[in-house]
């Protein structure tokens, strides 16, 4: 299905479309709350919301603004960072520690369990540490380039170049697999 | 303009993580459009994070579908209706012969009554179910609202603390002495060994888009700016820049934020160090 007759299908509550998103997407949009909400089931409940939310929202996505890849998995990573800090404040006392709720791509019970199919550790075999560093805090952490460069203190047009470079080796790495 | 320098310098990659301003998103959308190795680099990106996404990825369970689709159902149901509805109002019309006719003719009253009642319950229903998701929203709204109220209480009683420990003299700022505003006051909080600046705007009149309100700390080595007023923030504790030596302290109407050094024509108000 090209990605027009998808947002068509959508916004006429097809219900073939609906299930053809949700094959070809669920699991990449998936990814992107889970790698930032560690509970299982507390990502599965973002993915509901956030999955119905696209349903409900599609008929104020506009397509000249961005992809609709991009625009779900912003719809999925914004609203897993809310329930992040949601969760931060409920816990209380404590503050900003978002690393409590992440799982450390370096920890031993890391990212390589949490996940089947490719390791992420193979995709990001060829990232050095500056690379490594930008990708776990942009993508695992939820951290967006200004609080990265903020809390750091690293520039940010260093940021910057650091999640282009990052990306770059990315997209070579996937496209070898 | 450099396209190859403006695709590496990593923006299209914040586009894409819908970390830019609205402005900059306009930039990066009208130059796509106008330069087609730029759209070619956003959709090989576009494709990169989600196949990184595809890959490393669990597949969702199988429960977590279903309830997607039984929360989708409704919408679907509601679809499909009123597509069917529109084919099934052609019925035949029989004639009803004599014995059974009184029979005939109680059975379709309970049925009209029994399907008037449906309609209504139904009815009822959807109404019931739209007050619960309105209830709904209305929490999560609240909650939104709870989290917002909770960060700033956390704020203003790291405020509070710096206060309590700190040892802050206050600096009235009066605009008797200058033309501009004559009744303008601001206060000045300020913890010379923590070196930290507060002000709290007591009176200042509202100033056009293009200005702004600069202050000032004046030490030995001049005039140095340390941030913008906010004036619509009265009564309130707003945050400066650090300072560890001033003799006064003054406030300035500059061009929209701030200058190098203050337009003295334009003082509003000064106030000395005791």
């Amino acid at each position: 299905m090209q990605e027009e007759q998808i947002i068509a299908g959508l916004r006429a509550k097809d219900r073939k479309t609906t299930e053809y998103l949700y094959d070809k997407y669920s699991r990449a949009l998936y990814a992107v709350i889970s790698r930032i909400v560690f509970d299982k089931d507390i990502a599965e409940e973002v993915f509901h919301d956030a999955f119905v939310k696209i349903t409900k929202k599609i008929d104020r996505y506009d397509e000249s603004k961005g992809r609709l890849y991009t625009w779900m998995a912003n719809i999925c990573r914004n609203s897993a960072i809310d329930k992040l800090r949601s969760k931060e404040i409920s816990q209380s006392g404590k503050t900003n520690t978002i690393d409590d709720f992440v799982y450390g791509m370096e920890s031993q019970s890391g990212t390589q369990e949490q996940i089947d199919g490719i390791g992420v550790k193979e995709l990001m075999i060829e990232l050095n540490d500056d690379q490594k560093f930008i990708v776990e805090y942009i993508y695992f952490k939820g951290y967006t380039h200004s609080e990265v460069s903020e809390e750091f203190d690293i520039p940010l047009g260093t940021v910057k170049s650091r999640v282009r470079a990052a990306i770059q080796v990315l997209k070579k790495n996937v496209a070898r697999i | 303009m450099d396209i190859q320098s403006y695709i590496s310098s990593g923006k299209l990659e914040l586009f894409l993580l819908g970390e830019l301003t609205e402005r900059e998103r306009e930039e990066v959308l009208s130059l796509a459009k106008t330069h087609p190795e730029i759209q070619r680099e956003l959709d090989e990106l576009e494709e990169t994070m989600f196949a990184f996404d595809d890959m490393t990825g669990a597949v969702p369970s199988q429960k977590v579908k279903d309830k997607i689709f039984s929360t989708l159902e409704k919408d679907f149901i509601l679809k499909e209706e009123s597509k069917s509805s529109s084919s099934s109002s052609q019925t035949k019309v029989i004639p009803i012969s004599s014995p059974w006719k009184p029979f005939a003719i109680a059975a379709s009253i309970a049925a009209i009554v029994a399907s008037g009642a449906a309609f209504y319950y139904a009815d009822k229903y959807q109404e019931r179910n739209d007050q619960f998701t309105a209830l709904l929203q209305d929490q999560s709204v609240m909650a939104d609202n709870l989290n917002q109220v909770n960060q700033q209480y956390k704020e203003a009683d790291s405020r509070l603390d710096k206060f309590v420990a700190g040892d802050f003299k206050r600096i009235e700022m009066k605009g008797e002495g200058f033309d501009m505003q004559k009744d303008a006051r601001v206060d000045v909080l300020w913890d010379q060994n923590a070196q930290e600046v507060f002000i709290a705007v007591n009176n200042l009149n509202e100033l056009s888009e293009e200005f702004d309100y600069q202050l000032w700390a004046i030490g030995d080595d001049g005039p140095v700016g340390i941030g913008l007023v906010n004036t619509g923030e009265k009564l309130t504790l707003q945050q400066m820049e650090a300072v560890a030596q001033a003799g006064a302290f003054a406030i300035t109407i500059e061009p929209k934020g701030g200058s190098k050094a203050p337009t003295l024509e334009k003082l509003v108000v000064l106030g000395e160090v005791a």
